[in-house]
């Protein structure tokens, strides 16, 4: 009898644990009410699904507007519950851009066109970082995706399309204007999204706030910065140096407490307290990132050097390689080229190409 | 209203005041949308260049979701991941976009369904 209790206690407290996301609604309830988030994922799954290419059978325009109507309120609701905490209004600005580009990257039937909404994409991501004072990694997203790695997708979209023929309208491929289970990959993808989203909304809210930290912390590792800044706004004769703390054998700059001593040539020491220091005398993004990168993430650094390297590798040998073309596709076009010459025996006898006349 | 205040947020350097965690909410979910309508595209296109295209769209959404715990924590390493993101998503262009050509010159067509009979 006494058994009974004792084995019933570990199970109630799985069925407690696994019950508490439920019952800790609150959470959810303080970004956005449960209803109007569910609501608005539907409608936006709606409008994805209607906005993308179906050969032109559905109109298109429609399903963007839903999808985009959902996403905007989406975004308006936590912001009327946020108040004061809702972010800065380029957040908007720039989330609405981006999304509405990757909506027309996955549903405009040209590739080209779908390769340049994405530098839209890009560029409005970049913008995000900026206000997330990201400002290296703003830069670097443009430089290396809108103009490395896109400039490389638009060089494959012109080699790996057929060129259109002289006479007849431009047609677009039917794998372009055709998607491949619209209505079942939208649902899964929103399905992933409404778990994510009530994920993310719940873990948020559970997050402690980190403790406010001391950027200028890494200038006790820079002291040539120090120098030449301090040197540069006159602070320091051509005699002075930053003093060397005798019991520990380093240099006196302490960015935690904002303090810097400097030895004068007279032999005297002075102290500069943060509100004397130079504006500019301030640890910038690149060089924390720097820091971080080099001095916490060596070995990734070098994983990643292999990385490209091994890629570049691969593309080369991948190019390099001679392809047959398949015995199908062969059938096909030479299929294709005797239709031609049937329709129009004059161009056929000039010459096969559509500019090989005169 | 606090969102009018123009710039307010804006860094001038390193890290200001630490953001509130219904701005990070924002940020998040800003992130999850883009990287659901990565996923939509890769599943729905048939073209294999957009659907490269849109791989490249959820290693973006990934990249918000870093920067924006990045700046919540106050710690740089969500921006070492960014970069590293960068490396992986050039790295897989790279040889993405050579096997497409490849796959191009075999069949004459940017198709996937093309490559169907294809077991495993």
């Amino acid at each position: 009898m006494g058994r009974g209790p004792q084995q019933s206690v570990p199970v109630f407290c799985v069925g407690r644990r696994l019950l508490r996301p439920l019952q800790r609604e609150d959470a959810l309830l303080h970004v956005i009410a449960p209803a109007i988030l569910f609501t608005l994922l539907v409608s936006g799954g709606v409008g994805v699904a209607l906005a993308l290419p179906r050969a032109g059978r559905m109109p298109q325009v429609v399903g963007a507007a839903t999808a985009g109507l959902a996403g905007g309120l989406l975004i308006l609701a936590m912001t009327i519950r946020a108040g004061a905490d809702a972010p800065n209004v380029y957040f908007y600005i720039f989330s609405a851009i981006a999304l509405g580009a990757a909506l027309r990257v996955i549903t405009h039937d040209r590739p080209v066109y779908a390769a340049l909404y994405f530098v839209l994409t890009v560029i409005s991501t970049s913008g995000l970082f900026l206000i997330l004072s990201a400002e290296f990694m703003a830069f670097a997203m443009i430089i290396v995706y809108a103009g490395a790695i896109l400039i490389t997708y638009l060089f494959v979209i012109m080699l790996a399309t057929q060129a259109p023929e002289e006479e007849d309208v431009e047609v677009l491929a039917d794998y372009d204007t055709t998607a491949r289970e619209p209505i079942a990959a939208t649902v899964a993808g929103f399905l992933l999204l409404a778990v994510m989203t009530v994920m993310m909304l719940h873990g948020t809210a559970g997050l402690q706030k980190p403790l406010p930290v001391e950027p200028n912390a890494l200038l006790a590792d820079m002291p040539r910065k120090v120098e030449s800044s301090l040197r540069n706004h006159g602070m320091m004769d051509t005699g002075d140096q930053i003093a060397i703390d005798e019991t520990t054998g380093k240099l006196m700059i302490d960015g935690v407490k904002g303090e810097i001593v400097i030895k004068m040539e007279s032999g005297l020491t002075a102290t500069l307290k943060r509100d004397e220091w130079p504006s500019d005398l301030r640890v910038k993004n690149v060089e924390g990132l720097g820091f971080d990168l080099l001095r916490n993430h060596p070995g990734t650094i070098e994983i990643a050097g292999v990385i490209l390297l091994m890629a570049m590798l691969g593309a080369v040998v991948l190019s390099r390689k001679q392809v047959e073309m398949d015995e199908d596709a062969k059938a096909a076009q030479s299929r294709q080229l005797s239709e031609r010459r049937l329709s129009d025996p004059g161009a056929a006898a000039i010459g096969r190409g559509p500019g090989g006349g005169e | 209203m606090n969102t009018l205040l123009l710039g307010s947020t804006l860094a001038q350097s390193g890290f200001p005041a630490p953001m509130s965690e219904i701005t990070l909410a924002h940020y998040l979910v800003v992130s999850a949308i883009m990287f659901t309508l990565g996923l939509i595209g890769f599943l729905t296109r048939r073209n294999l260049i957009v659907m490269f295209l849109c791989t490249e769209l959820m290693f973006q959404a990934s990249g918000i979701a870093l920067i924006a715990f990045s700046r919540f924590h106050l710690l740089y390493t969500g921006q070492t991941f960014v970069i590293f993101v960068l490396t992986v998503a050039a790295a897989e262009a790279a040889m993405a976009l050579a096997l497409v050509v490849l796959l191009f010159r075999r069949k004459e067509s940017l198709d996937a369904e093309a490559w169907k009979d294809m077991q495993g």
